[in-house]
């Protein structure tokens, strides 16, 4: 029998108690993105006592993740480490009780559904819209619940799907592709906490069968006070909740092409990107150059070439996963 | 689309080379296994496509030419067949990583291997060859066309320096069968690595060695064949030996239509097109500011290949620009082939920009091209 003793402060609460503890070290959960919401969710439900957590994240950790991701320090981001294992490495010594299971790897349709099939709920700790809607795609599939969460600038939005009801493709029809990132516009700390922490009490609340679990999609602008939350209708017509898994059954995945030449990938993109505004937008955060043919960034440790139909060479990057992680942070998904 | 990638693969095919593959995939049948009628169909074909290439490389035994996987699987069957601890081997530095990395994985078993200086526009002479040889030089390895600089190597001089001092002579032909003359006789070509999918005009998938009558190479796949099933040991004969396991024999029945062409079209008439070609190219380049050729330089000798840079665009970029607003397909980076670019001074730089035309290329495919490039240097940031 596991010493729960470590989660008294936890399973004194009415909701939980000792039952309720209990649940949550038998309860399995996937993680998809180890940035700024992935590992404050991480964090608290290690230290919640769940009994299992997925770390899945491509990327390594970079002194301006730091601002955010609240697991990493500024060895990890001297050493490059994988946050996967940052982040793993920092929670065993949190929680050594539970089963950390790093994973260093794009999440993609190869893959999302050995990465899901086990787990009991799947956190959205992404970035961009391919990755949500394949989270989508996969979860309804295999009736899986999954916590939705969006951070940007300081909005953010928060909604629980579960594997009745509306999903993903429900609410957002189609990629909003604003081009806007963290990169380029920034986010602060306070808005992805408050974003994540309402995605693990969400999965607590899943995992425990809560009445409580808000299905509402929840929004709020922290600089501007403004907090609401509406309801969102099952569409009828939606292809994924009629079983047409899109982006799960993509033919091709963007698998980025290795240049032959020194440390660069050609991203394919997913069709034109405005290039004046996306330029105009990076202007604020490193070199810019563009022309007819071409838009050169260099800054924040990053570079590439951004051409207008979609496509970026992204360059002095070690593996195809962290050329895609600079496409989606500077470009966008 | 205009295909500038022809050293990759080349595109388009003749019609009659997908009508044969298309033939050879819907007629079902494992060639060499059985002696039903669709078993029989794919035979004839492999049996067809095999004595097509003999013939177009002047080979009189046609067993002796096996098919691989491609021209590295070629490659390594050669290099890793015939040579042991203590052998020495020559290269030119223009070789594909083809040829440089089971070389490289042969110095474990004390195989040495060394470059010997080459000229990036006029290739490897047979004087330098002969300076390095060593009582233990075991091969001589070259590419007969480079596929970075388009550079030609006298085949002919180094065969007869190979034959005098008993040298094994193994030629790479991926960027040259087809489009360059080969006689395995009069050349003294012991070894013939070829890909279906180049100059031959067949689909990838398949690629074939030449190997000299009296040559024994160490068989690197061993199975079933189709034949001598009660043995237990892989069988002695040619082309047994070295074909274990099914074959594939859509990529061969259309490397059988794709000879077929290039024969009928004549291989100098094909390299004469493509030199041409690549000398108008060249002309054109020489006039757009900024834009750097590397290689051999324009004439007769040179092949369809050609090496580009355009001051301030990287050749990544560069192939991308071509690509997304122009509709040209180029190739950019080190090729496969480090060693080159080193010669050329372009390692460091991200190698170059490649454009390599093929049969089916036209002289106005090269201007639209010329046009692009122009467009690229002079908007250049």
């Amino acid at each position: 029998m596991t010493d729960l003793s470590r989660y008294a402060r936890q399973s004194v609460f009415n909701k939980i108690g000792a039952d309720g503890q209990r649940k949550l070290a038998q309860s399995r959960v996937a993680i998809v993105g180890m940035g700024a919401l992935g590992t404050v969710a991480a964090s608290e439900l290690a230290r919640a006592g769940v009994g299992f957590l997925r770390l899945i994240d491509r990327d390594y950790v970079e002194l301006t993740n730091l601002q955010r991701q609240m697991l990493f320090d500024e060895a990890d981001a001297a050493d490059g480490t994988p946050k996967a294992i940052a982040a793993a490495e920092h929670l065993r010594k949190i929680n050594s009780a539970i089963i950390l299971e790093p994973v260093v790897s794009d999440f993609n349709a190869r893959n999302a559904e050995t990465l899901t099939r086990d787990v009991d709920v799947v956190i959205d700790g992404t970035d961009n819209a391919a990755a949500r809607y394949l989270i989508n795609d996969v979860c309804r599939k295999l009736a899986k619940p999954w916590v939705y969460g969006g951070a940007l600038g300081s909005v953010g939005a928060v909604m629980t799907f579960l594997p009745d009801g509306a999903c993903f493709r429900c609410l957002f029809p189609d990629a909003q592709s604003g081009g806007e990132s963290c990169a380029t516009v920034g986010v602060l700390n306070m808005l992805t906490g408050v974003v994540a922490s309402l995605q693990a009490a969400d999965t607590l609340k899943i995992l425990l069968n809560s009445p409580s679990l808000d299905r509402r999609y929840r929004t709020f602008d922290l600089w501007n006070n403004v907090f609401d939350a509406i309801e969102v209708a099952q569409n009828p017509d939606c292809p994924c909740c009629n079983g047409d898994y899109t982006h799960l059954n993509a033919s091709a995945v963007d698998v980025p092409v290795s240049l032959c030449g020194r440390d660069a990938y050609q991203v394919a993109g997913r069709g034109a990107v405005d290039s004046d505004a996306l330029a105009q937008r990076l202007r604020g955060i490193g070199n810019v150059k563009l022309n007819a043919f071409m838009l050169v960034f260099e800054g924040g440790g990053a570079g590439f070439t951004l051409f207008p139909d979609g496509r970026a060479i992204v360059k002095n990057v070690k593996s195809a996963d962290a050329a895609l992680s600079v496409y989606a942070e500077y470009i966008g998904g | 689309m205009i295909y500038l990638d022809n050293a990759a693969t080349t595109h388009p095919k003749p019609e009659s080379v997908y009508a044969a593959a298309d033939t050879a995939a819907r007629g079902g049948g494992n060639a060499g296994r059985g002696a039903h009628s669709l078993s029989r169909a794919a035979s004839n074909a492999v049996d067809d496509a095999r004595n097509r290439v003999a013939r177009l490389f002047g080979v009189s035994d046609y067993r002796r030419v096996v098919f691989t996987l491609n021209t590295t699987d070629a490659l390594n069957l050669a290099i890793k067949g015939a040579l042991s601890d203590g052998n020495h081997v020559l290269i030119s530095s223009l070789e594909h990583n083809s040829v440089v990395r089971p070389l490289e994985a042969m110095r474990k078993l004390g195989v040495e291997y060394e470059r010997v200086p080459t000229s990036p526009s006029d290739g490897v002479s047979a004087d330098d060859v002969r300076k390095l040889l060593r009582p233990n030089t075991k091969m001589l390895a070259v590419t007969h066309i480079s596929n970075v600089t388009g550079a030609r190597n006298p085949i002919a001089e180094l065969g007869a320096l190979c034959r005098e001092r008993s040298v094994l002579f193994l030629l790479d032909a991926a960027q040259s069968a087809g489009s360059a003359a080969i006689d395995v006789d009069a050349m003294n070509v012991d070894l013939l690595a070829f890909p279906a999918h180049k100059g031959l005009y067949g689909l990838q998938g398949a690629g074939g060695l030449y190997i000299r009558d009296g040559i024994d190479l160490a068989p690197q796949r061993h199975g079933g064949t189709g034949s001598h099933s009660e043995l237990r040991a892989q069988p002695d004969e040619l082309p047994d030996r070295y074909e274990s396991g099914t074959m594939n024999v859509p990529s061969l029945a259309s490397l059988a239509a794709g000879v077929e062409y290039v024969a009928r079209r004549g291989v100098e008439n094909i390299g004469a097109h493509e030199t041409a070609l690549a000398n108008r190219l060249i002309d054109g380049l020489t006039q757009v500011r900024g834009v750097t050729v590397y290689g051999a330089k324009q004439g007769a000798n040179r092949s369809g290949v050609v090496s580009l840079n355009i001051e301030n665009v990287a050749p990544t970029d560069a192939a991308a620009i071509l690509d997304g607003s122009f509709d040209i397909a180029a190739r950019a980076g080190l090729h496969c082939a480090p060693d080159a670019h080193s010669a050329l001074g372009t390692l460091e730089s991200g190698g170059t920009l490649r454009l390599s035309v093929g049969a089916f290329n036209t002289d106005s495919d090269i201007d639209a091209c010329l046009t692009a490039i122009d467009a690229i240097a002079s908007g250049a940031i």
